[in-house]
């Protein structure tokens, strides 16, 4: 299929009801790689519930649900090669769990369990796999922009074929980090895609109070970068439209923006209150209307590659393996108060040392 | 003159030569190093410590970059994640700032964050400091910013010697070093630096002067006035001894110890204003472990408290004159 930047709709391969545009087929997924993907969502959805439940019963701090915004994560990550750098966001564990991270990780990182890979260090919204090559992301809204910039200018100079992804939300675009980073990758040419997940809401603010464009895909002009709208609840579109900019990047035609146009359900975190600002009826609409899990099926359906059996065969494996990922997740040991003065530096500084000391007496250990 | 015939390997430098020296040095060493920084190709960085670079070791590894700060500094941290040494050139210090996220927030938060899979070995240097008539946004000594965020280590030389082999210990460190070059004396001061890659281990001071009245605790371009104070109090029988302390984080507990245990009287210099500045870090270290050794008050001299101001520059900064006073406060006490 032709993917094209710039278009004023975005891109889909799906109707809402589930029917296949014409592309479908020129993609060349098989029907295995179908039902592959679904797995995909309807797991990450699971995970995601699972998670949000732990904030509820108070055993996690901080959760950003990725619920709605499925299709976006799953459909940008599964184009994605084990040696491709992803750099994530505060809500993107749909994309790390494509790239690699397990359910148990994630779980232990709400808990703060030392399964976890930041063992306890990091707010619960998202660690980092160094094998994996998922960078742990900040709080700091836009920082990872310009580092993952930086990172597939590395891969360019040392020639590489990898290419490395970034994810933000459609407040990040208002960040300098955005600007900064983005005329960057376009001076270098950088193998890069940068991932705008637009859900259309800044926890409160609304796309047309954070930006005067009409879409932030066209932004990318300003740039000399393609830019591609495409629709974030359609898991096949943004799947296409990924693929084909890392193959772009691959080539060597550098870097390209993508905006996936999505909906989250859930408020900005554990800690919003989304009723204060959401009008009446919106959210009902995307969830019954536009929900990408089940625009997916129902396009399974459609190609007779699914039905109930199978889809409570699914919903239960699912729901078993969520279970042993969040037991295997609170079996692992909370970190030992003493290794708070690690990590900081390679190796303790000499006053780290001193303070280590002090710690160990207040602990009473040696 | 005799000595550098003598040691052939031995060159008169100054602090841009010495710089530009261990960046060549350890660019040759391990092609994994590359510089990047606003002007720092073909025009050579604008104190053109990078000059012939370009030519040397190409585009790749010499990067001019636009003129965005958070970019070069961004740059550098994702350089780093993937393996590269990525040495940033800031012009001047002052404008580090639109970098300072980058750098506070990634930097030195990546480590801790992913309980040591990630490590950013990457090196920021930038000029810094004031006398060079370059008012409240060339002059600046912002190190307590730097110094007072776990992760960073801070580096500032006061000679070419130390300033080569300093440099070359920061590019190898694992962690990310802050490296403030005292611009005022970037071709001022000349020492011998010998060719070839050597280092000056961080963490250490030197004692640039032996004296045993009072210490007189500083680092980089204040290293020189200190010596100035101390030649003048020699003319009353005082003898002062100076401590370069070289690497702010991590700073050399032990040097403080033997200086201020020998003399029992200390003076603390540092261009930055004083409220919140470093040497106030280390003021209450010395009181925290060495109260007994002290025979009167640790003095700090620094700069006012003022923004950096341009035509009143010499009211401003610590001189050799203000240093004496401090020293006779400390010593009459």
């Amino acid at each position: 299929m032709t993917v094209t930047p710039f278009t004023d709709k975005p891109i889909k391969l799906l109707e809402y009801d589930g029917t296949p545009g014409p592309d479908v087929d020129s993609l060349g997924l098989s029907k295995d790689e179908f039902i592959s993907i679904y797995r995909w969502l309807v797991y990450a959805r699971a995970v995601d519930d699972r998670g949000y439940i732990l904030v509820r019963q108070g055993r996690s701090g901080f959760y950003a649900q990725i619920a709605g915004q499925e299709a976006s994560q799953i459909g940008s990550a599964l184009p994605l090669e084990r040696t491709d750098y992803l750099f994530g966001d505060h809500r993107s564990q749909g994309s790390m769990l494509v790239k690699g991270l397990r359910a148990a990780e994630w779980f232990a990182h709400q808990l703060g369990r030392m399964l976890d890979p930041s063992q306890g260090r990091l707010m619960p919204h998202g660690p980092g796999r160094k094998d994996l090559r998922i960078v742990p992301p900040s709080s700091t809204v836009g920082n990872q922009i310009t580092e993952a910039v930086g990172t597939a200018m590395a891969q360019k100079i040392k020639k590489t074929k990898e290419l490395t992804i970034c994810y933000f939300g459609d407040g990040a675009t208002s960040e300098g980090d955005f600007h900064v980073g983005m005329n960057f990758a376009a001076v270098y040419g950088s193998p890069i895609i940068l991932f705008c997940q637009n859900n259309q809401y800044a926890i409160s603010v609304k796309l047309e109070e954070q930006t005067h464009t009409k879409t932030i895909a066209e932004k990318a002009k300003a740039y000399g970068m393609e830019g591609y709208f495409v629709d974030g609840n359609d898991v096949l579109a943004v799947y296409a439209v990924t693929k084909h900019c890392a193959d772009r990047a691959r080539r060597g035609d550098g870097p390209a923006l993508i905006e996936a146009y999505t909906y989250r359900y859930g408020p900005h975190s554990s800690a919003d209150d989304d009723t204060r600002y959401r009008p009446k009826g919106e959210l009902e609409m995307w969830r019954n209307e536009r929900d990408p899990i089940t625009r997916f099926r129902k396009f399974l359906e459609y190609r007779k590659l699914w039905d109930d059996a199978k889809e409570q065969k699914l919903q239960a494996e699912c729901k078993a393996e969520v279970a042993a990922a969040l037991e295997e997740a609170e079996k692992s040991p909370a970190p030992e108060p003493i290794t708070v003065l690690d990590y900081a530096y390679e190796k303790l500084t000499p006053h780290l040392e001193w303070e280590r000391k002090e710690l160990a007496a207040e602990l009473g250990i040696s | 003159m005799a000595t550098a015939q003598a040691e052939k390997k031995q060159t008169t430098s100054t602090m841009v030569q010495a710089v530009r020296s261990a960046l060549i040095d350890e660019m040759k060493l391990d092609e994994d190093v590359v510089i990047l920084g606003e002007d720092i190709g073909i025009r050579g960085g604008v104190f053109l410590v990078t000059e012939g670079l370009i030519d040397m070791f190409g585009k790749d590894r010499v990067i001019d970059t636009p003129l965005a700060e958070m970019g070069i500094i961004g740059a550098a941290v994702g350089m780093s994640l993937y393996g590269l040494k990525p040495v940033a050139e800031i012009q001047f210090i002052d404008f580090l700032f639109p970098g300072f996220d980058m750098l506070v927030s990634e930097a030195a938060k990546m480590r801790y964050r992913s309980a040591g899979e990630f490590g950013c070995p990457m090196v920021v240097r930038s000029p810094y400091g004031g006398g060079v008539r370059g008012g409240g946004y060339h002059s600046q000594s912002p190190e307590a910013y730097f110094v007072s965020t776990p992760g960073l280590k801070v580096v500032a030389p006061s000679n070419p010697y130390d300033a080569k082999g300093l440099l070359i210990a920061s590019i190898r460190d694992p962690d990310p070093v802050v490296f403030m070059e005292p611009k005022k004396i970037y071709r001022a001061v000349k020492n011998e630096v010998p060719e070839g890659a050597y280092v000056v281990p961080l963490g250490k001071a030197a004692v640039t002067r032996e004296g045993k009245h009072v210490s007189l605790i500083t680092f980089g371009a204040m290293v020189h006035v200190a010596l100035e104070a101390a030649e003048l109090v020699k003319k009353d029988g005082v003898e002062a001894e100076v401590v370069d302390l070289r690497s702010l984080q991590p700073y050399d507990m032990d040097a403080i110890a033997k200086t201020v245990q020998k003399t029992g009287h200390v003076v603390l210099l540092q261009e930055a204003p004083t409220i919140g500045g470093f040497m106030g870090e280390i003021a209450a270290h010395i009181a925290e472990h060495h109260v007994g050794y002290l025979e009167g008050p640790v003095v700090r001299v620094g700069g006012w408290d003022t923004p950096f101001p341009y035509a009143l520059e010499k009211a401003y900064m610590p001189n050799a004159e203000r240093v004496k006073r401090a020293i006779q406060k400390t010593l009459n006490f």
